[in-house]
């Protein structure tokens, strides 16, 4: 029976459908037959970053309208084997989705696959719903500021609520995946840190993913920055995938570099 | 041994054609003598709020009435309501009643009892199968809630303290309660073992006691009990309001922030000590 996760976090812009797409591939890398499903509908984006859209025919929403088979909707990737994508309908909207389609759709993937990584649009209404109802796990997605740390604790509420799971008086696991954050603009003050956030939200961490210009340079090129194994957030995003697993390992990226001589002379690039 | 309680306060809200006012009813019989094998009086002390009508007009009542549980949808969801026609120019007959009664089903509340003119109520309540609260003395004067001066009560036994509602009864949370989020013990205390978040609101009809950061709302005492009280193990909410009386983050900041903290009233002025 397959995993289903869900990457939420209220606010928009926080680096869902980027972590969606690393939490995704890092799954499939670790062996386990993986979908990625985009439950933005009207803003499709995942198969931009996951540098697959030239390949959409069909999408979600004519699954659920069973105008298409899953088989011919779900997209292969090219670069990681066992990850498979599902993109939303770019030309229809949020209503397009309904409780039992998607349920009908999700109960299909389950049968062969080991994970199922949602990725939820921004907001609390219908289509963020959908995307969290019938969630075993959440990941959600906060950046250190007040707006977005606000929204998650939100979101953190809808999933105790509004979930299958609750419904049936059990809990969503929650893990916390810190983004963008900047262990400078920290010490300066001026932005909340690792344990400030913590201490709101009150979940375990899962990851803090560095502000990196490595992400940017991967949505744009359509690559899961998790396999860009040279840059500080790709390894961010695989030591989370491992934490994901029940691997100990260490947060990095928390504190900030001390420039040594020779770099400050010369310079260095992040 | 039969006691009769004091009603402690009488606390009224006027809301155009109609006002909420908030009584503590004259307790039941209480007999602990009177021993039988299937069952036992009990005198409770329940909260009941009085619907009080200055129309029988349901045209008129129903927009204002659902604007009013629109506001405050916790409060209404079956909420127990003694409806007051004391202040009716005109007597609603039966029929009026029933559609009265109706409309305050359809907005969720429970129709408990009938205030009327005492001479026809019991008429009309054995109709209606209401109870009668309609002989029920007048003990303190309107809209000034008198604490501290109960009435002498009628009976002739010494006054014994209200038998208290079964130990346990306070609602308890034990997980964060998130932005957004509302949580309301009606009728008793609410004990919350976890943190409130930013955006989230905690009501009681008593106390409310946060085992955790406070940064939402809290309301103590929202149907006016001023002997209500909020403790919380660290000071940094939005607001926090007892009885209708509140304070706002910007006056706690200087005074209580992020310390453990008791508030309550002392007379009209909401006091935050530190713990």
């Amino acid at each position: 029976m397959a995993e289903i996760i869900v990457v939420t976090s209220g606010k928009g812009g926080v680096g869902k459908t980027t972590s969606s797409a690393a939490i995704g591939t890092g799954l499939a890398l670790k062996g386990f037959k993986t979908v990625l499903i985009d439950f933005d509908v009207g803003l499709r984006n995942l198969d931009l970053i996951m540098g697959c859209e030239r390949r959409v025919v069909y999408d979600f929403v004519n699954v659920i309208n069973k105008e298409a088979t899953l088989n011919q909707a779900l997209i292969r990737d090219k670069r990681t084997e066992n990850l498979y994508i599902l993109p939303a309908s770019q030309t229809r909207d949020k209503d397009a989705l309904s409780v039992e389609g998607v349920e009908a759709v999700l109960n299909e993937l389950a049968e062969s696959f080991d994970y199922i990584v949602c990725d939820s649009p921004a907001g609390i209404e219908k289509g963020a719903q959908l995307a969290l109802y019938f969630a075993d796990t959440a990941i959600v997605v906060t950046n250190p500021e007040v707006s977005s740390v606000r929204d998650s604790d939100r979101i953190l509420g809808v999933l105790q609520s509004k979930s299958r799971k609750a419904e049936q008086g059990e809990s969503v696991k929650e893990h916390l995946l810190l983004t963008r954050y900047n262990p400078n603009r920290v010490e300066a003050g001026e932005m909340l840190s690792v344990d400030d956030v913590k201490e709101i939200l009150a979940i375990p961490l899962l990851g803090v993913i560095p502000e990196s210009e490595a992400v940017l340079k991967a949505s744009n090129q359509g690559v899961p920055v998790i396999l860009d194994a040279d840059s500080d957030a790709g390894q961010a995003y695989d030591d989370a995938i491992a934490r994901f697993l029940g691997e100990d390992r260490e947060h990095r990226f928390l504190n900030v570099e001390r420039k040594g001589f020779l770099s400050r002379v010369f310079g260095r690039k992040g | 041994m039969i006691r009769l309680a004091p009603e402690i306060f009488t606390r009224k809200f006027n809301h155009k054609d109609f006002s909420v006012s908030e009584t503590t009813p004259m307790p039941q019989a209480v007999n602990q003598e009177f021993e039988t094998r299937c069952f036992q009086f009990k005198s409770t002390r329940a909260a009941l709020n009085e619907l009080i009508l200055s129309t029988s007009d349901t045209a008129l009542l129903k927009p204002q009435l659902a604007e009013h549980a629109a506001k405050v949808p916790m409060l209404f969801s079956n909420m127990p309501v003694i409806l007051n026609l004391q202040q009716l120019s005109e007597a609603p007959d039966l029929d009026a009643l029933s559609s009265l009664l109706d409309l305050c089903r359809e907005l969720s509340l429970v129709p408990v009892g009938l205030k009327a003119d005492p001479d026809t109520s019991s008429e009309l309540c054995r109709h209606l199968k209401l109870a009668d609260f309609s002989h029920q003395r007048r003990l303190s004067k309107e809209n000034e809630p008198e604490p501290s001066q109960p009435e002498p009560p009628a009976a002739t036994e010494p006054v014994t303290p209200p038998v208290q509602t079964a130990p346990g009864a306070a609602k308890v949370i034990t997980t964060p309660v998130r932005s957004g989020q509302q949580v309301y013990a009606r009728g008793t205390d609410l004990i919350i073992l976890a943190p409130v978040s930013a955006g989230a609101e905690v009501m009681a009809d008593g106390h409310i006691h946060v085992y955790g950061p406070l940064r939402g709302r809290a309301m103590a005492g929202v149907t006016g009990n001023v002997e209500a009280r909020i403790f919380c193990q660290s000071m940094e909410a939005e607001l926090i309001s007892i009885a209708g009386y509140f304070k706002t983050s910007e006056d706690l900041h200087s005074e209580c922030w992020q310390q453990p903290t008791q508030a309550l009233l002392r007379g009209s002025r909401l006091d935050t000590v530190s713990l």
